[in-house]
């Protein structure tokens, strides 16, 4: 409790709030919470800073007592970090959220019948409806794929699409899809843990919608995939090991499931059938969810220098003794160039119109989209297709011209591997600045995590919401600064 | 159970283990030293770090062996592996890679330990004495067994989590007893006779003292001291007592029956067991107490060396 002089009324947590000209998930107007936000705000309004703070540093501390860290790597020798936990929630309305919901659910099905498809017949590339350079030129494209029949038809098992609503309209946009070995899930049940444990008033006044079945799911989905019937299923997690920036994850995972975890060096194929290696000898591998990367996988395979992998793993799944989740090969649906096509599956698989649209994007391989890139350099948003977790970007308005002169050149002299996009002016979450004692608003964007089963996508209400810690950042990645909230999904409206 | 998880079991079991044998050795001696009385005696500091088996590193590093570097040395020096800092680190390290396999609470309790001991000031510290460092480390390492033992299931990873505990302790108090008998012998000789004083410390630096004087009901003499730490059926410190958990532990995993052995490290634990059970004192100081001694040292590392063995690092015919 601070003590000050009669008639002095401390600074609210909301003082001096500035909405911007960006979207704010919290209020409509100045001083004026949106409906679902409403008893959060007033709770906050009456909490004290000093209140507050002290609430800031149990979360904090119990992150860093259960280990829940992640590693970079710009030091050279990787370096534990906390994820950085914002305490406000973003609050998601049942009506809004049933709309993400179905619009995921169509997209996800719409990838998976694509990656079916392109491994398959290529009825797509007969129609003309998508070039087949285009594919063939994805860095992730894998012929290797072509022809084999995967477990239950299943490519994409876990998919995180990330979603961002733009300040101009209000309305959710498709940023990138990730259905290769998206990540985060973890953070997302951890923060729920932490911000019941901080905040279990907030909730009282709220009906939120659970999460934490998400690894029953999960392991339910695997299980089915087990090619001597899910009662014999031994399930596994494959992981690159502690130095993987998502080891946390591997880990939470697996115990969440009660899935052993390997390393490639546990595991060794024999007879095209995988085995893991245990102090009573080889036991035999029925799944595995894979959180390495397909190049790493099987070393003769694919890059011979991989530590990481198991020799023979492509030989075994491709006799279908083994199942992987996700597929090999689906980084040819997540590949940034293909990303503006993702509207056109939409129609041609399942003859429905996109309900959440795509950023309008600029593929520097046509001739006209190049040449207005380079034409608007300064005023876009411009990534690197092949690239994942906000390295290889960037940003035009906040670039200096030299940074920009040198994209020119790189975009020139590989048009195919850059997409340019308009920057879109993030929502906004009011988000605790510390330094200042109050709050401020930061850019978000949001990640559910999609499990897809053959039959119907399940997705856990809500998502990893990603917010951009530093004042006007809009990178919102963990490998660049970003730090996370909980993702409050209601039961009803407000 | 995977290999690598038993291996990481057995190894994490052994870290805790050493680390927190360092700091008892560590916190008895300093604070028996600090008595006036001893200060000019020839007590020296270097068998402290003989009982560590690292003396040619620690030339590396100091000129003289002296409380503080002593201190320094066995406690915080990263380039020094067996310091107790670098023990707790290298068991978060293996408690990391199975996180999954043991408890959160596990998990949890390892990683506060390990951020509580890198939060300390070695030299602070070093001017403030070991007694708070070593604590927290004592402390750590039998909450540590506390929480094992209440929330890991009692399956095979338990029982390498307990033969990683107690190989360690048994080689601990087999070179401790080793080390301080050829120091004490020859501080007494010049002291002109035995100095209770010190054997108490060599009890105490085992937290045997009171089990001492329960048993004995007399004056310290240090071929009871020398009975004790080896051949004590329950002193949970006791070689015997150390080897038989080993067997027991062995044998849980195996499933081999009472007189019998299924792999090389059963033998040798038997093997050792049955003098620890049938020998008397007077047959071990007859035979020579450092053989004595050495040969067990030797068969205990046979013992892990099997245990990786048969375990571990078999070779696969695929």
């Amino acid at each position: 409790m601070s003590v000050l002089p009669a008639g002095v009324r401390e600074p609210g947590l909301f003082e001096n709030y500035d909405l911007g000209k960006f979207y704010d998930e919290m209020f409509s107007a100045p001083g004026v919470p949106r409906p679902h936000y409403a008893k959060i705000f007033r709770t906050l309004a009456a909490t004290a800073t000093g209140e507050f703070e002290e609430r800031r540093q149990l979360a904090d501390l119990s992150f860093l007592l259960q280990g829940i860290t992640f590693t970079v790597y710009n030091d050279g020798r990787g370096t534990e970090r906390l994820f950085p936990f914002d305490l406000i929630p973003r609050v998601i309305p049942h009506s809004e959220w049933d709309r993400i919901e179905r619009g995921l659910t169509q997209r996800v099905v719409a990838l998976n019948l694509f990656l079916k498809d392109v491994y398959g017949p290529q009825r797509i590339l007969k129609d003309r409806r998508i070039s087949r350079s285009l594919i063939y030129s994805c860095k992730h494209f894998r012929r290797e794929m072509i022809g084999i029949e995967v477990p239950r038809g299943i490519y994409t098992h876990i998919s995180g699409i990330d979603l961002v609503r733009d300040s101009k309209t209000g309305e959710f946009l498709v940023l990138e899809d990730n259905v290769r070995t998206p990540s985060g899930i973890s953070y997302v049940l951890e923060n729920r843990l932490v911000m019941t444990r901080t905040f279990p008033d907030a909730f009282q006044a709220y009906e939120v919608l659970p999460v934490n079945h998400y690894p029953a799911e999960l392991a339910e989905i695997l299980r089915s995939l087990s090619p001597r019937g899910e009662d014999n299923a031994q399930i596994v997690l494959l992981t690159p090991g502690i130095y993987n920036s998502a080891y946390f994850e591997h880990c939470f995972l697996a115990q969440q499931m009660g899935v052993e975890l390997v390393e490639g060096r546990d595991l060794i194929v024999d007879g095209g059938i995988v085995y893991m290696k245990t102090i009573h000898g080889l036991q035999r591998v029925d799944v595995i969810y894979r959180r390495v990367d397909d190049e790493y996988l099987d070393p003769p395979a694919f890059e011979p220098s991989s530590l990481l992998g198991v020799p023979g793993l492509m030989g075994a799944y491709r006799a279908g003794n083994v199942a992987l989740a996700n597929a090999i090969g689906n980084g040819v649906a997540d590949d940034k160039a293909i990303y503006s096509c993702v509207p056109t599956f939409i129609r041609y698989y399942l003859g429905e119109e996109p309900i959440l649209q795509n950023v309008k994007t600029y593929g520097c391989s046509r001739p006209q989209d190049l040449a207005e890139v380079l034409d608007r350099l300064p005023e876009l948003v411009v990534k690197s297709v092949g690239e994942s977790r906000g390295y290889g970007m960037l940003i035009g308005p906040t670039a200096s011209q030299e940074r920009i002169r040198e994209m020119r050149q790189r975009i020139k002299s590989d048009p195919r591997n850059y997409i340019a996009q308009p920057v879109i002016g993030l929502s906004r979450v009011p988000s605790y600045h510390a330094s200042a004692g109050r709050m401020a608003g930061r850019h978000v964007d949001l990640r559910p995590y999609c499990l897809y089963n053959g039959d119907k996508v399940i997705i856990v209400p809500g998502g990893l919401t990603r917010v951009a810690l530093q004042p006007d950042s809009l990178v919102v990645n963990s490998s660049q600064g970003g730090g996370s909230k909980d993702t409050w999904v209601l039961r009803g409206e407000n | 159970m995977l290999s690598r998880i038993a291996d990481s079991l057995y190894w994490l079991a052994r870290y805790i283990e050493r680390a927190e044998e360092t700091a008892r050795i560590l916190d008895v001696n300093y604070h028996m030293m600090l008595e006036q009385s001893y200060q000019s005696s020839r007590l020296r500091w270097d068998p402290l770090v003989a009982m560590a088996g690292e003396e040619q590193r620690f030339r590396q590093f100091y000129s003289e062996a002296t409380s503080r570097t002593v201190f320094e040395f066995l406690a915080f020096r990263s380039d020094n592996p067996s310091s107790v800092l670098q023990c707790v680190s290298k068991a978060r390290e293996n408690a990391r890679t199975i996180r999954d396999r043991i408890s959160r609470e596990m998990w949890e309790d390892i990683n506060g330990l390990f951020h509580s001991v890198f939060r300390y000031n070695p030299q602070q510290e070093i001017a403030a004495g070991p007694h708070r460092f070593c604590e927290t480390v004592r402390f750590g390492s039998h909450r540590f067994h506390g929480v094992a033992e209440a929330t890991l299931p009692h399956d095979e990873g338990w029982q390498f989590l307990r033969i990683g505990w107690f190989l360690e302790r048994a080689e601990t108090t087999a070179r401790l007893v080793d080390v301080q008998y050829q120091n004490l012998l020859e501080a007494s000789e010049e002291m002109d006779g035995a100095d209770s004083h010190l054997w108490m410390a060599v009890l105490k630096s085992v937290g045997a003292y009171e089990i001492y004087r329960r048993q004995y009901h007399s004056p310290i003499e240090p071929e009871k001291v020398a009975e004790l730490l080896i051949l004590h059926p329950q002193f949970p410190r006791s070689i015997r007592f150390s080897v038989t958990e080993v067997q027991s532990a062995l044998r849980e995993i195996s499933g081999s029956l009472a007189g019998t052995y299924a792999n090389e490290a059963e033998r040798l634990s038997g093997k050792v067991l049955e003098s620890l059970r049938y020998d008397k004192i007077e047959d071990i100081f007859d035979r020579g107490l450092r053989s004595h001694l050495s040969s067990l040292l030797k068969m205990c590392r046979a013992i892990g060396e099997d245990i990786a063995r048969t375990y571990f690092d078999y070779v696969v015919v695929a």
